[in-house]
C-alpha cells in the first residue's frame, strides 16, 4: 500500500518522462505528432479498400467490417506495443537503475502510458470512422449513441490491466531475457484467440465459444465492440467481470515486481 | 537516510539523446526530487553554470562527453541535495569546469552538507574529504583521517605490487635459466643487435623476439646464474620506497678459472635512460681469481630514485670490455613514494626561508 502511494507520488516524473518519450518519438520527423492521428488514419483506408472492395463478403452482424476491425485493432494495438515496451522497459532504461536512485515502477508505468497517449490520439480517427460507418454508405450499420459515454471507463480499465501484466512482464523479462521473444508469439496467438477479427456470437461450435471465453482478455474486447461499433451498454455483470480482471491483474503484477525490486539494479 | 540525496554516480544518466538539454534538464530535476515548476525557476542558474548557453536547445546527442557531464552536474549540484553523492565523475570537463566542481563540493561541505566522494584520485580524496572510508574488494579496510587512510592504501598498493613483482621476477628467470644451456658458445640466431659483438654471443630465449635488441650477449667464459634484488632485511623483493636500502645481487660461475674480470650493475629508466652505472673496475678493485660459482653484491645503502619502475643490467665482463655474460634487464623494479615529486632522483632536501615569507606550520 505504501508503495501504491510513492508510485502515485511520483506521478509528477511519469508525467515528464510520458511527455519526453512522445516527443523523443516523433522528434525529427516532419509530420511529428500528426503520425499518431495519421498512421490509424492510413490503417483505416487500407482495412477499407480490403473489406469493402475486395472482400466484401463478411457478416451482416459484423459490417461495415472495416469499422468493426477498427473498434478492436486500436484497443489490441495499445496493448500489444504497451506490454512490449514494458517488458522492455527496465532493460532499455538500466542505466537509470543502476546509475540513480530511482523507483523502478515508474518505466513500465511510462511505457503503458505513452502508448496510452497514441492510443488517445486515434480515438478522433475511429469517431470519425464509426460516423461514416453511422452513414450507411460503407453498407451495413454503426449505431452512434450514449454508450459511447462508456469509452473513458474502458480506457481506465485497460490501462489498470495493462499496468498490471505490464508490471509483471517487466520483472520477468529482467531475469528472463527470453521474454521478449516469448512475448511476441504469445501476442500473435492473443490477436487471433481474442474477438478482435470476430464477435463470440459469430462462433458456430458451442466449445470453441466456451474455450474463447475463458481468455480473459474476450470481455474487454467484447465491451470494446459494444460500446463502439454497437451503441450497446455493457451490462453490470461485464462491468464487473472487467474491474475484477483489471483489478487482479494490477494487485498481483504489482506485487510480482515489488517483491523483486531489489534485484534490478544488479541484474540489469 | 535522511533528506535528498543527489548521487552524481553517473553524471547525465538518464538524459536523452533525442531531446533538447533544455528538457533533459526538467525531466532530470524532476528525476532527482524536484516539482517542476520549481526546475524551470532554476533554470537560467543551472544553465549559466553549465556554460551551455549557446547549445542549450539543441538535441543532447549532439553534446561532447564533457557537455553531457556538464549539463549532468548543474543539474546535480542546483537540486539543493542534502547528500551529494559523487562517484569518481570529475575527470571529464576541462580545467576552468573540474574546478568549479571542486569549489562547488567545497562550498556544499562548508554549508553542511553531506558529500559522499567515491574516488581513485588520492589528491582529490585529500583535498575534498573529512574523512575516510576505505575499501577493497567490498570490505572496509579503515576509516579515519585522510592522511592515514590514503598512507595506508598506498602501503597496500606497493605490497601487492611488490609480490606481484617479485612473481614475474621468478618466472623470468625460470625462463632465461632454461634457455641458457651452460658449454661452449653457441652462434646466436636473431638479427639487429648493434652493441653486441657478433660470432661469440649466446642470444637468451625469453627476449629473442624478431626485431627486438637481445637481452643478454657475451662468449660465455662466465655466466650469470642470477640475478636479484634485496631489500635492507635480505629478503628478497621487487618494490622499494624512495630512500631504502637497495642490494642488487649476481651469481655467476666461471668456465674456466678466471683471472681478468669486472662485474657491473646498471640501473635504466624504461625508457633506456641510465640513472647510474658502475663496475668493480671503476669502483678501484682490482680482479685476482674468479675459478668457483661466487656471489656478488653491490649494496646502495640509500637509494634515492624517485617514483617509478626501473630495469638492472648486470654483467661479467673482461677489463677490456669484452663481455663474458652481459644481461639487460635482468630485473625490473618499483620504486613508490609518499610523496609525489617528479623525476628520477629524490634526494634529501630541505627548504630554508630568509626575508618576508612565513608558513603556517602544519
Amino acid at each position: 500500500m505504501e508503495r501504491l502511494r510513492d508510485l502515485y507520488r511520483h506521478r509528477a516524473l511519469v508525467g515528464v518522462l510520458v511527455s519526453r518519450e512522445l516527443k523523443a518519438r516523433y522528434r525529427g520527423s516532419v509530420l511529428g505528432f500528426f503520425w499518431s492521428l495519421l498512421n490509424p488514419l492510413l490503417m483505416l483506408a487500407v482495412y477499407t479498400l480490403v473489406f469493402q472492395l475486395l472482400l466484401p463478403n463478411r457478416a451482416a452482424t459484423t459490417s461495415p467490417y472495416a469499422v468493426f476491425l477498427f473498434c478492436g485493432l486500436l484497443p489490441w494495438s495499445w496493448l500489444s506495443a504497451a506490454l512490449t515496451d514494458a517488458a522492455a522497459s527496465l532493460l532499455t532504461h538500466g542505466a537509470l537503475l543502476r546509475k540513480i536512485v530511482f523507483p523502478a515502477e515508474v518505466l513500465p508505468a511510462v511505457a503503458v502510458l505513452a502508448q496510452g497517449v497514441h492510443f488517445l490520439l486515434a480515438l478522433p480517427v475511429l469517431l470519425g470512422a464509426l460516423v461514416l460507418g453511422a452513414t450507411g454508405v460503407l453498407g451495413g450499420s454503426v449505431t452512434l449513441g450514449l454508450p459511447l459515454l462508456q469509452v473513458p471507463l474502458l480506457v481506465v480499465v485497460e490501462a489498470v490491466l495493462l499496468l498490471g501484466v505490464g508490471f509483471f512482464l517487466a520483472g520477468l523479462t529482467i531475469h528472463f531475457r527470453d521474454v521478449k521473444d516469448l512475448l511476441q508469439t504469445l501476442l500473435a496467438i492473443g490477436f487471433f484467440a481474442t474477438p478482435i477479427l470476430y464477435t463470440l456470437g459469430e462462433m458456430k461450435s458451442a466449445t470453441v465459444v466456451r474455450l474463447l471465453g475463458l481468455n480473459p482478455l474476450a470481455p474487454l474486447f467484447g465491451a470494446w465492440h459494444d460500446a463502439l461499433f454497437y451503441g450497446r451498454w455493457v451490462s453490470p455483470r461485464s462491468w464487473a467481470v472487467l474491474v475484477a480482471v483489471s483489478a487482479v491483474a494490477f494487485a498481483l503484477g504489482y506485487l510480482f515486481f515489488d517483491r523483486l525490486r531489489d534485484s534490478y539494479a544488479e541484474a540489469v | 537516510m535522511n533528506g535528498k540525496v543527489s548521487a552524481l554516480i553517473e553524471l547525465g544518466a538518464g538524459f536523452h539523446p533525442e531531446i533538447s538539454g533544455r528538457e533533459n534538464v526538467v525531466i532530470n530535476g524532476v528525476m532527482l526530487g524536484l516539482t517542476r515548476r520549481q526546475i524551470e525557476r532554476k533554470l537560467p542558474e543551472i544553465v549559466a553554470f553549465s556554460g551551455l548557453a549557446d547549445f542549450i536547445d539543441e538535441p543532447v546527442k549532439t553534446y561532447s562527453s564533457g557537455m553531457y557531464v556538464r549539463l549532468g552536474f548543474a543539474v546535480a549540484v542546483h537540486v539543493d541535495p542534502e547528500v551529494l553523492v559523487v562517484d569518481e565523475v570529475l575527470a571529464v570537463g576541462d580545467e576552468a569546469f573540474s574546478r568549479r566542481c571542486l569549489d562547488t563540493i567545497q562550498e556544499f561541505s562548508a554549508r553542511g552538507k553531506t558529500i559522499f566522494f567515491v574516488s581513485h584520485s588520492l589528491a582529490l580524496v585529500e583535498e575534498l574529504c573529512d574523512r575516510v572510508l576505505y575499501l577493497e574488494g567490498g570490505r572496509v579496510k579503515g576509516l579515519g583521517e585522510p592522511r592515514e587512510m590514503l598512507a595506508a592504501y598506498r602501503l597496500d598498493v606497493s605490497a601487492g605490487e611488490g609480490s606481484r613483482l617479485l612473481g614475474e621476477h621468478e618466472a623470468d628467470q625460470e625462463r632465461l635459466r632454461a634457455s641458457v644451456s651452460p658449454g661452449p658458445p653457441a652462434a646466436a640466431s636473431s638479427g639487429a643487435r648493434e652493441t653486441a659483438p657478433p660470432a661469440a654471443e649466446v642470444a637468451a630465449g625469453a627476449a629473442s623476439e624478431p626485431g627486438e635488441r637481445p637481452r643478454r650477449w657475451g662468449d660465455r667464459s662466465a655466466v650469470i646464474t642470477g640475478c636479484r634484488l634485496r631489500g635492507a632485511d635480505g629478503a628478497e623483493r621487487y618494490a622499494f620506497r624512495t630512500g631504502e636500502e637497495l642490494t642488487v645481487e649476481i651469481e655467476a660461475s666461471p668456465q674456466r678459472a678466471l683471472s681478468d674480470f669486472v662485474f657491473g650493475v646498471g640501473l635504466f629508466t624504461p625508457e633506456d635512460v641510465c640513472v647510474h652505472g658502475t663496475n668493480t673496475e671503476i669502483d678501484g678493485l682490482v680482479p685476482a681469481t674468479f675459478d668457483a660459482p661466487a656471489r656478488v653484491r653491490v649494496v646502495l645503502p640509500r637509494c634515492d630514485l624517485g617514483p617509478g619502475t626501473y630495469l638492472v643490467d648486470v654483467a661479467v665482463h673482461a677489463r677490456n670490455g669484452t663481455p663474458y655474460d652481459y644481461w639487460r634487464g635482468a630485473c625490473r623494479f618499483r620504486v613508490d613514494s609518499t610523496r609525489t615529486e617528479a623525476g628520477v632522483w629524490s634526494p634529501e632536501r630541505r627548504w630554508e626561508f630568509g626575508g618576508g615569507v612565513t608558513w603556517t606550520s602544519a
